[in-house]
């Protein structure tokens, strides 16, 4: 297919898993602001958040003072046209790109996510009133979800497939392990606290970020302990939304993709990854530091983005410039 | 062979009415509508208006109006509840002047850009052609495949008082609306299935199928071995919508020109698994976009090359470079000549009668009654650039004088015809507004005309410019089976 389509059916599909990460987040974090009331203060509850989302940058330039408050955090991450990652910007990025690979994506697809770009574009000019937060949060959230089920029945298996697949689990990935690590690196500096009260409630708020809960409860019967959680959200093959999950799946992407390069940078960040999940087993990686970990797979993440970059969407460029 | 034009019409004169007699009630082929209309009564009427409106939204069938931002406007496509109709023994006479139309100015560009006859025997001055803007000189005695330039063409018609059509311009370059014409079908189909039991509505929906078919005729490969392109400038071209509707129903790529490259002047797909090559590039890019080697050096839009590889026969460009030429407003004063001239036929539609500004005598006229006159600039499209006399303030009369007595060859100048009118529903009212016509002609291995058009309705009272960039609607139009 077209490289240019190849990477607009490629960032819708980010963009849109990054409006339901985001719509995930917030509601989430005010669930368990209700939840927890003895959790500190507003800056506490919310600033982890903005590290989340790496968005301490753009917020200090929209809010110089550089307080957070959640009625600004909620602002800026759903309306704020100047953060890409807001509801907002993210879903506007998501319609442009389907708009670009219109002939590529199903009319079904298209016009549920017209449709919601509509009613999100009719939203966005007045302010989002407390009591209507929740509600819209998980409005967006079936959107996305609606969106999905439709590609799944309705979209032509190939290419433009695999990219959408490539998009959504790799923003997938990306936001997982940025959950993890703010959870455990900054929210619980104490370890004296592990196995608090307020522990539970912050683990249980991270499982339910990611829809895990319940699958946790099936599968885990010791109660919330941490190790347990990183197994699930980092090493499970079953769990959707958890990394090694994420990985499978691209690679199955790019299998059928295929590839026309001698040496594929893709395939090699694809297997570094795999290798970083099947090398070692959760206590390992705890005791040698889960930070470290998530910022190598992080950081092999954007290797891959990068590799997909230069091998499908920017390929032969050089050659245009030859011919001129 | 100006003379005998009359002076403008007195402004008392009452345009012809497409759905009433002259006593209110309905012509014969609108009733069955009318006695529909009646009964249904206005909420169920205001009730599918809604609905339309809604489903152009939620399906995303826009167009882009320009404004200063550099996207632009994206704006839903404009739709009014109510179809024209037209019968079969007028559209039969439609298609017969479109067919004879359009065959003639083909082989006016294939003489234009080859021995220039028609120059040398004194019926065009070879001024009008080589100071046109759209005379290419890079398409001189070039062959494109089948000798066609014109594949693609819409026409603008209008009718004057008595109800006659004339061909107000001809568009040769990029014409659009195509898709709108089917949209509002689909739309109608949907939102009022129950008006199509009492017609015999003639079918627009294959129009794709057509041109998938004229499309591969000019592949130099063979038409089995036709890729096929359509070529946008990018979504925030006002048409985009339709460049991305004509690739996903006939099933093609659609490529901007950066995802285009030549090599030994051959032109390739840029592809997730390597370079592909390419046959035939339905453009909607102008000319003077398309490739910075032959025409603006600075346009990003084109394909560097490209003109090289359709020189060289290697891929057909749809419509042909340079047949601008051919829907340049001056030449169209032009085309009942040209008619005659190469087809030795009497033109069966008429030309809207037409003032040379290069004319001294025409142009003396035309400046004395600005006021009944509709001035175009010849090298603008789109309702822009455009004075409409009867509108007009007594400042923009006195700079379009100075405009025309600059640079006379730039512009012509047109009796102010009072278009045709039709009942419209706006706003819970059935109120008569303005319209014209639209047809589509396809030229490939035959040349075929889809029954039907787009009709564009002037949704301001009384106004007469019925461009949608310029806030105009439009209708289903049905042209009936018998």
């Amino acid at each position: 297919m077209l490289s240019r389509i190849a990477e607009s059916v490629y960032w819708m599909s980010r963009f849109l898993e990054r409006t339901d990460n985001t719509a995930r987040l917030l509601d989430i974090n005010l669930t368990h602001l209700l939840e927890a009331d003895e959790a500190g203060s507003e800056e506490l509850q919310w600033a982890p958040l903005l590290h989340i989302v790496a968005g301490n940058e753009v917020y200090q330039r929209i809010f110089p003072d550089g307080a957070v408050t959640g009625a600004r955090m909620i602002r800026y991450m759903v309306q704020e046209k100047g953060n890409s990652g807001s509801i907002y910007a993210a879903l506007k990025g998501a319609r442009e790109n389907a708009r670009v690979a219109r002939d590529r994506v199903s009319k079904e697809m298209w016009e549920a996510l017209n449709e919601f770009w509509l009613q999100v574009d009719g939203h966005v000019t007045h302010r989002l009133s407390p009591e209507r937060e929740s509600v819209f949060f998980k409005h967006v959230r079936a959107e996305v979800a609606r969106f999905h089920g439709l590609t799944v029945s309705t979209m032509l298996r190939g290419d433009a497939f695999s990219f959408y697949l490539l998009g959504t689990f790799l923003e997938r990935a990306d936001m997982t392990a940025r959950i993890l690590d703010v959870k455990y690196h900054r929210l619980l500096p104490d370890v004296a606290q592990v196995g608090s009260p307020l522990d539970y409630y912050q683990w249980g708020a991270l499982l339910k970020s990611l829809s895990g809960f319940e699958a946790y409860r099936r599968h885990y019967h010791g109660g919330i302990r941490p190790l347990d959680v990183v197994d699930l959200v980092v090493f499970s093959r079953h769990f959707p939304r958890s990394l090694h999950f994420a990985v499978d799946r691209m690679t199955q992407a790019i299998q059928e993709i295929g590839t026309s390069q001698v040496d594929c940078a893709v395939c090699r960040a694809l297997e570094g990854l795999s290798a970083l999940l099947t090398a070692r087993a959760p206590e390992e990686v705890v005791r040698e530091g889960l930070h470290e970990f998530l910022t190598d797979y992080l950081d092999q993440l954007s290797t891959l983005h990068a590799s997909l970059q230069n091998e499908y969407f920017e390929a032969h460029l050089g050659m245009e410039q030859c011919v001129i | 062979m100006f003379a005998g034009l009359q002076s403008p019409a007195p402004a008392r004169a009452m345009p012809y009415h497409e759905f009433y007699l002259d006593d209110f009630q309905p012509r014969d082929h609108y009733r069955p509508l009318w006695e529909h209309i009646r009964r249904a009564g206005q909420n169920l009427l205001a009730e599918k208006a809604r609905d339309a409106h809604l489903a152009l939204h939620t399906e995303g069938v826009t167009f882009t109006v320009y404004n200063d931002s550099e996207e632009g406007i994206e704006r839903v496509w404009p739709f009014d509840l109510l179809p024209r109709i037209i019968p079969a023994r007028e559209w039969d006479l439609l298609e017969a002047g479109l067919r004879q139309r359009i065959r003639a100015l083909n082989l006016f560009l294939k003489d234009i850009y080859h021995g220039q006859r028609i120059i040398k025997d004194g019926v065009i001055p070879a001024e009008l052609i080589y100071k046109g803007k759209d005379f290419q000189r890079h398409v001189l005695d070039v062959d494109p495949p089948h000798d066609i330039y014109t594949h693609i063409s819409g026409v603008d018609l209008i009718r004057d008082i008595e109800g006659r059509y004339l061909v107000l311009e001809d568009n040769l370059r990029t014409p659009s609306g195509v898709s709108y014409m089917i949209e509002n079908r689909i739309v109608e189909r949907r939102i009022l299935p129950e008006f199509f039991a009492h017609y015999r509505v003639r079918r627009v929906e294959h129009y794709p199928d057509l041109l998938l078919k004229a499309l591969r005729h000019l592949s130099p490969r063979g038409a089995d071995a036709a890729e096929i392109v359509v070529l946008t400038p990018g979504i925030y071209n006002s048409a985009y919508f339709e460049h991305t509707f004509l690739a996903k129903e006939m099933g093609v790529e659609l490529a901007e020109g950066r995802d285009l490259v030549v090599k030994n002047n051959v032109v390739h797909l840029k592809t997730t698994r390597g370079l592909k090559r390419v046959d035939v590039v339905y453009r909607r890019v102008d000319d003077e976009f398309l490739d910075p080697l032959c025409f603006r050096a600075d346009s990003a839009l084109g394909v560097a090359g490209i003109m090289n590889a359709w020189r060289a026969g290697n891929v057909a460009l749809v419509n042909a470079p340079g047949a601008g030429i051919a829907d340049d407003k001056a030449v169209y004063a032009y085309v009942p000549e040209i008619i005659r001239y190469y087809l030795g036929e009497t033109p069966i539609l008429a030309n809207v009668p037409t003032y040379q500004m290069t004319d001294p005598h025409d142009r003396e006229l035309v400046l004395s009654q600005l006021e009944g006159m509709v001035v175009k600039a010849v090298a603008e499209s789109g309702g822009y650039g455009m004075l409409m006399g009867p509108a007009s303030t007594p400042e923009q009369r006195r700079d379009f004088t100075r405009r025309i007595n600059e640079d006379p060859r730039n512009y012509i100048a047109q009796p102010v015809v009072p278009l045709s009118r039709h009942v419209c529903y706006l706003d819970g009212e059935l109120e008569s507004r303005h319209l014209d016509l639209r047809p589509f002609i396809i030229y490939g291995e035959d040349i075929d005309v889809v029954p039907g058009g787009l009709t564009r309705v002037a949704m301001t009272k009384g106004s007469l410019v019925v461009n949608s960039s310029q806030g105009g609607g439009s209708k289903d139009t049905w042209v009936l089976a018998d």
